[in-house]
């Protein structure tokens, strides 16, 4: 088991890392680093390197130079069901045959904690199980997933990082296809998976106020490089989101939430 | 978390999964039977039965025996390891449109049989070298083909139907290399082409039946241990490979099984095509898309699919001998052209 008592300590950190798509770099020499326990969003304008960063905090990208840390010990080297024991990962648009049905799908989360040829066990009955109640499906366990709509589908995928059961879980736009209702019932899982479970969650939102609303701590990215990092109180302001985002914006706290949220104004210089 | 942990999910029912296996194992216990009764001579089942256990005439056990259960049992084995090859080939490739015949791994697997003949078979045609030498030259020549389809279908793109079009081509490579080594040898030797060519099991051999039944024993353990694999294939490749499965590793090997059950096939039955398409789609009906079920249902199927396209062969066109790939493509064809018409409007 990890140790929750150890929170605002860095679970996961790139360090002087680069990396790209063959001949284009998207980015050298970042340093960030996530906190253990905590939700942290990565925000920032299109292209800005977003998903290169999950996906080389999931070593599914070679770095090409400097490294990822995984609990302070290097990510490379390990075997893929290890890794997958430590990280999950939601990528932005997942697929899976529509005939499959939820608890099937669920149970593929499973994978990594199978070993050879071991059949699905006790342990792995109850991890989908309950990842399919804390995502409230019980009662579409047996459905195809080409029967579920947006919303449920997004629960299902999320379903299945769950039981993954691993401490760290990465997400790429999770709420991206889905209604504002939607959205705040996602994102109030995740909330509630590190809150109360005490996983450590970094999840790409484009949406600036979810990512007020629902992140403990924020990443700003510009152009490969960080622009601002820290906790949301800290970072959100009018000055930070017009460097990143290049747009003049008003920032106010709402009173029942405690949280800040932005009124977008105009583009700078429109 | 006890609570969480004492709720079972309600269990799925089982839509009578195992009551399709078994009728289609009856099934093909059926047609095997059938295929044994039928030929140039049919015979009741008052001479077939006796025949079976040792009983009877002479000539009853001998027809039997001798000419038509290696006939049948080799059908059965060659469609069951060819639907399993279309299987693992549509599992690697996340492909509906992938199977051997289809990207050219069984003309290549055909090529390296033919060009085995060829370099290794003296003036009296006899082989220099053990006719078990020939399985492997299939499969050199079946590998060589998957590993130049892939190569170019990577470096082209295209998507599903591209990938097609590169079997296709280096397929038309392959036969005309039959072909070309066909007529370059012994005149005798042509007429064998329709065999390398469409595939046939009408000279079927025991040693042929007890060499493809070995290559399968080996192959079916190693298939049973990669179906938890070939289940987290059915997720994207960035999920796939998120949930722990290295996913580049294991195309690579379900890609290497299925040359060498295509391989293992063409060598004794030659390019018959279509099963390996045709098989897996049928399964998945039936039985769903979990690997477990689907390789058994698809073994089945592809295996029922030979037989009885050589039993339609050695009945419609008597006393000719028609290869049987002719049959399964009368099937297969047109399904093909179904398949590829939904996946070109999906992907369009």
């Amino acid at each position: 088991m990890h140790d929750r008592s150890r929170s605002n300590e860095e679970a996961l950190k790139l360090s002087a890392a680069a990396a790209g798509y063959d001949e284009r770099l998207v980015f050298s020499d970042l340093d960030l680093s996530v906190a253990r326990g905590r939700v942290t969003a990565l925000c920032g304008p299109n292209g800005c390197g977003k998903s290169t960063v999950l996906k080389a905090m999931r070593a599914m990208l070679p770095l090409r130079e400097g490294g990822v840390f995984l609990d302070g010990k290097p990510l490379s080297g390990w075997a893929p069901k290890a890794l997958a024991r430590e990280i999950a990962m939601l990528s932005q648009s997942p697929s899976a045959p529509d005939e499959m049905t939820v608890a099937d799908l669920v149970n593929l989360g499973r994978y990594a904690h199978r070993r050879g040829l071991a059949r699905k066990g006790t342990a792995d009955r109850e991890a989908v199980a309950a990842a399919l109640a804390a995502t409230d499906l019980p009662d579409l366990a047996h459905r195809p997933i080409g029967t579920l709509s947006g919303g449920q589908m997004q629960r299902v995928w999320i379903a299945m990082v769950i039981a993954q059961a691993a401490p760290v879980i990465l997400l790429d736009e999770p709420t991206n296809h889905l209604d504002i209702a939607h959205a705040l019932d996602t994102l109030s899982l995740v909330r509630r998976l590190s809150h109360e479970e005490g996983k450590t969650v970094v999840v790409v939102l484009h949406d600036l106020n979810l990512a007020a609303r629902f992140a403990d701590d924020i990443v700003f990215l510009k152009e490969g490089r960080v622009a601002a990092a820290g906790p949301v109180a800290r970072i959100f302001h009018a000055q930070s989101i017009a460097e990143v985002f290049g747009i003049h914006c008003r920032v106010l706290l709402d009173e029942e939430t405690g949280r800040p949220f932005c009124i977008p104004l105009a583009a700078r210089g429109g | 978390m006890t609570a969480v942990a004492a709720m079972e999910i309600p269990r799925a029912p089982a839509h009578g999964r195992a009551g399709r296996l078994a009728a289609l194992l009856l099934f093909l216990g059926a047609a095997a039977v059938t295929g044994v009764a039928l030929g140039s001579s049919s015979m009741p089942l008052d001479r077939l039965l006796p025949a079976l256990v040792g009983q009877g005439a002479e000539t009853d056990r001998l027809i039997v025996w001798g000419l038509r259960a290696p006939r049948v049992l080799l059908s059965a084995l060659a469609g069951m390891a060819l639907a399993l090859a279309g299987l693992l080939l549509q599992r690697a490739t996340r492909n509906p449109l992938a199977a051997p015949a289809v990207l050219g791994i069984s003309d290549g697997a055909a090529l390296g049989a033919v060009g085995f003949l060829f370099l290794f078979s003296d003036a009296a045609n006899a082989l220099t070298v053990g006719i078990y030498w020939q399985p492997v030259a299939a499969s050199c020549g079946a590998a060589v083909f998957a590993v130049l389809v892939a190569v170019l279908a990577r470096g082209a793109g295209g998507g599903p139907v591209g990938l097609v079009l590169h079997g296709f081509a280096l397929g038309a490579l392959a036969k005309a290399g039959v072909t070309l080594l066909m007529i370059a040898g012994p005149v005798y030797r042509a007429s064998q082409a329709s065999i390398w060519l469409a595939g046939s099991v009408h000279e079927a051999r025991w040693s042929d039946v007890a060499v493809l039944a070995s290559l399968m024993a080996l192959v079916l353990p190693v298939l049973l241990v990669l179906t938890a694999h070939m289940d987290q294939l059915l997720l994207d490749d960035h999920s796939a490979e998120a949930s722990g499965l290295p996913v580049r590793r294991t195309q690579a090997l379900l890609m290497a099984l299925a040359v060498v059950l295509t391989a293992s096939a063409v060598s004794f039955v030659g390019a018959i095509g279509f099963v390996g398409l045709v098989a897996p789609h049928a399964a998945r009906l039936l039985v769903g898309a979990r690997a477990l079920p689907a390789i058994a249902a698809s073994a089945l199927v592809g295996a029922a699919m030979v037989v009885m396209a050589d039993i339609l062969v050695r009945l419609a066109f008597a006393p000719l001998e028609v290869p049987t790939g002719a049959a399964t493509a009368l099937i297969g064809a047109p399904y093909f052209l179904f398949i590829l018409f939904r996946t070109g409007r999906a992907h369009a």
